[in-house]
């Protein structure tokens, strides 16, 4: 018997196949990108692997939306189906309402992205690349100036983009993503190789097109930057979808945990456990979990005569978060030069509680 | 459709590598037909009086006059029957034009050496060229972010194929007919042959080679855009015509030779294409009464039926692959 993953036409007969075998819903209003079953297949060596395997993504319209996962998770793979470069096995994909494939042609219109490699003539210049685009799709070439305005690279965008740091490169990437003024933006590891600089202004520019409206999907695997830029998040592995939500909503789901110097701690932490509380010693202080707000420790001590000297909320951070979900930290690229950049780009957005976590 | 045609035009134009083809074949043209018209440029006086000087020693010597009075004295049984005298003098006695180096220029004759193997080299650069065109999106990426702004995969294929087709069929008219147009000059300035019919035949052969052309770059591209490297389709491109041609060679099969890729290309540039084909039983038997002959619809069918494979099995790839 054929399998009818083994051919084009079998793909094509078991897309054909999905709505009798599950009815599709149309997609929700609130949402630009939503998947639901979303599979994916590749053949390596003969065999069978699920590169997306399941999974239901939900984006909701505007601000900055993470895309978490460990190497290998089905990132890119998912990105590719949102951007109709391959075709998912099974599964539905609805993007900006339109529902995939029928509604490729009229939503990626709206839709800008930004991938991780350069996708340019490396011969032509980085305006000669973007102008080719704009006539393509019918863009007025005043267009292309004002996107090179935007990115800042109307200084080098006559020279040929082979010659182009990665940090032009990406800079011209976004440019190219902005041409048409999209509504939703997919940003694939933005920062990657990027300098110290270019990094500060990626993570300038995010908030600022978030801010005029722009959805953005933004695909890291630096937990801090996302943590730093995102409003929301969905964390996949093995190409399923492991946890999704706001991040303060997450992050709120692990136990927070408050440092407290009190004069007596012994008093403290038996009043403290009185009122239900989970308490520890580090040296001097008390670790108190399992309340809501630091607030009412502070309360509950003060009603009994005692006062707090020192109060530092310990949040727990993203990539504790990821760590705990999936069991390990996103691996960053192999490059020894890329590794360094992501490093400097973990240090430009170390939260100021993260140091108090590694001191505690 | 018009403006993403017009874009692909202008990406074909701003590749690097395929300005130097283009400048390369425009070279080759102007090359071919400068040495076509200065080897059969007109000989000076100094080579006429060499050659007459030459015709002369060359009569007075002894076994020559003795050939022509022998033939003076009985053309029939020398020459043939009904010989004449006169005949019998210039057949042994050499004109002066017979010393000279040089032949003057021949647009016929031309149309079977030079121009043919013009054509095919311009053809074979035009081949580099679209296949190039689409290789470099492949290369670079830019592929994928050319289908992100127009989704539409056959509409992107078919500008492509489109610009490809037109800008080799372009190429091929200017530098082919810049070279025609140069001979018919000279020939016209020197006073030989060039009649309407001399013109009529070069005209289709141009028309032919620029057809062959066209239908060449959109082949080139289509298997790039398949396989997905310039390098592939080269490699299956020289695999088909050098193998091709051994295969068929070796086949113990009759009439091989209309099959070769070789003689269907020959035989839609040339005038008439005619040859022989080993296999073929009175071939075999010494009994044939002429070369085969490979028409311009056979040769032109075949050469379609390549091209449509191509471009079909081409374009089915690309609407369905993954990018």
């Amino acid at each position: 018997m054929v399998d009818p993953l083994d051919s084009e036409k079998g793909r094509q007969e078991q897309m054909k196949a999905l709505p009798q075998e599950n009815p599709q819903r149309p997609g929700r209003p609130d949402l630009v990108v939503e998947t639901r079953g979303l599979r994916k297949v590749y053949r390596d060596r003969g065999r069978k692997v699920s590169a997306v395997d399941g999974l239901d993504l939900a984006v909701e319209r505007g601000g900055v939306h993470g895309f978490l996962g460990p190497n290998g998770a089905g990132k890119t793979t998912t990105i590719r189906m949102l951007l109709g470069l391959a075709r998912p096995d099974e599964g539905e994909i609805h993007v900006l309402g339109g529902e995939y494939p029928a509604a490729i042609p009229s939503v990626l219109g709206r839709v800008g992205a930004l991938f991780e490699r350069g996708q340019f003539d490396p011969d032509l210049s980085g305006r000669k690349n973007l102008e080719l685009l704009a006539r393509g799709a019918g863009l007025p070439m005043s267009r292309v100036g004002e996107v090179l305005d935007q990115v800042e690279v109307r200084g080098v965008a006559k020279r040929r983009y082979r010659g182009y740091s990665l940090g032009m490169q990406r800079r011209l990437g976004l440019a190219a993503a902005l041409l048409r003024s999209p509504e939703l933006l997919i940003l694939d590891e933005p920062s990657n190789g990027l300098d110290p600089a270019g990094i500060r202004d990626m993570r300038d520019t995010i908030p600022r097109l978030a801010a005029a409206g722009v959805t953005i999907l933004l695909s890291s695997h630096i937990l801090a930057e996302v943590q730093q830029l995102c409003s929301s998040v969905s964390i996949i592995g093995n190409g399923a979808l492991l946890k999704a939500g706001r991040v303060d909503d997450l992050l709120g789901e692990s136990t927070s945990r408050t440092r407290v110097g009190v004069a007596e701690p012994d008093r403290a932490a038996a009043l403290l456990l009185e009122a239900g509380y989970s308490v520890s010693r580090d040296g001097t202080f008390l670790l108190v979990e399992g309340h809501e707000h630091p607030d009412a420790i502070t309360r509950r001590l003060a009603e009994n005569g005692l006062f707090v000297h020192e109060l530092t909320a310990i949040r727990p951070t993203l990539e504790t978060f990821f760590l705990e979900l999936t069991g390990h930290r996103p691996a960053a690229s192999e490059d020894p030069t890329e590794r360094a950049f992501d490093e400097t780009a973990e240090h430009l957005v170390v939260p100021a509680h993260r140091g108090e976590e590694v001191g505690a | 459709m018009i403006h993403l045609v017009r874009t692909e035009l202008a990406r074909y134009r701003s590749r690097r590598v395929i300005t130097l083809l283009l400048l390369l074949a425009a070279l080759l043209a102007a090359v071919v037909a400068f040495q076509s018209a200065w080897e059969t440029r007109p000989p000076s006086k100094a080579e006429i009086a060499t050659a007459q000087a030459q015709a002369e020693v060359d009569a007075g010597r002894s076994d020559i006059q003795t050939d022509i009075d022998r033939c003076l004295a009985d053309p029939g049984s020398y020459l043939g029957t009904g010989a004449t005298a006169q005949e019998c003098r210039n057949a042994l006695s050499a004109a002066p034009t017979s010393y000279l180096t040089r032949s003057p220029l021949d647009l016929r004759g031309t149309l079977k050496g030079n121009g043919i193997g013009l054509a095919l080299l311009i053809i074979v650069l035009l081949i580099i060229a679209a296949s190039t065109f689409a290789g470099a999106d492949w290369g670079s990426g830019s592929i994928r972010n050319q289908t992100l702004f127009e989704p539409r995969r056959s509409r992107l294929w078919a500008a492509k194929a489109i610009a490809v087709t037109l800008a080799s069929g372009v190429a091929a008219l200017v530098t082919l007919g810049g070279f025609w147009l140069t001979l018919y000059l000279v020939a016209a300035s020197r006073g030989v042959d060039h009649s309407s019919a001399v013109v009529a035949d070069v005209s289709w052969h141009l028309l032919r080679a620029v057809i062959l052309a066209m239908a060449a770059g959109l082949g080139a591209f289509s298997l790039t855009m398949m396989f997905r490297r310039s390098v592939a389709t080269l490699a299956l491109l020289f695999v088909y015509s050098i193998g091709g041609e051994i295969l068929i060679s070796v086949l113990p099969f009759n009439d091989t030779g209309r099959w070769s890729l070789g003689n269907n290309v020959l035989g839609w540039l040339q005038t008439r294409l005619e040859y022989f084909d080993p296999h073929s039983p009175c071939s075999r038997l010494g009994t044939c009464a002429g070369p085969d002959h490979l028409g311009h619809g056979v040769t032109g069918l075949y050469l379609l039926v390549l091209v449509v494979l191509a471009g079909v099995s081409s374009w089915a790839s690309f609407r369905r692959r993954d990018l």
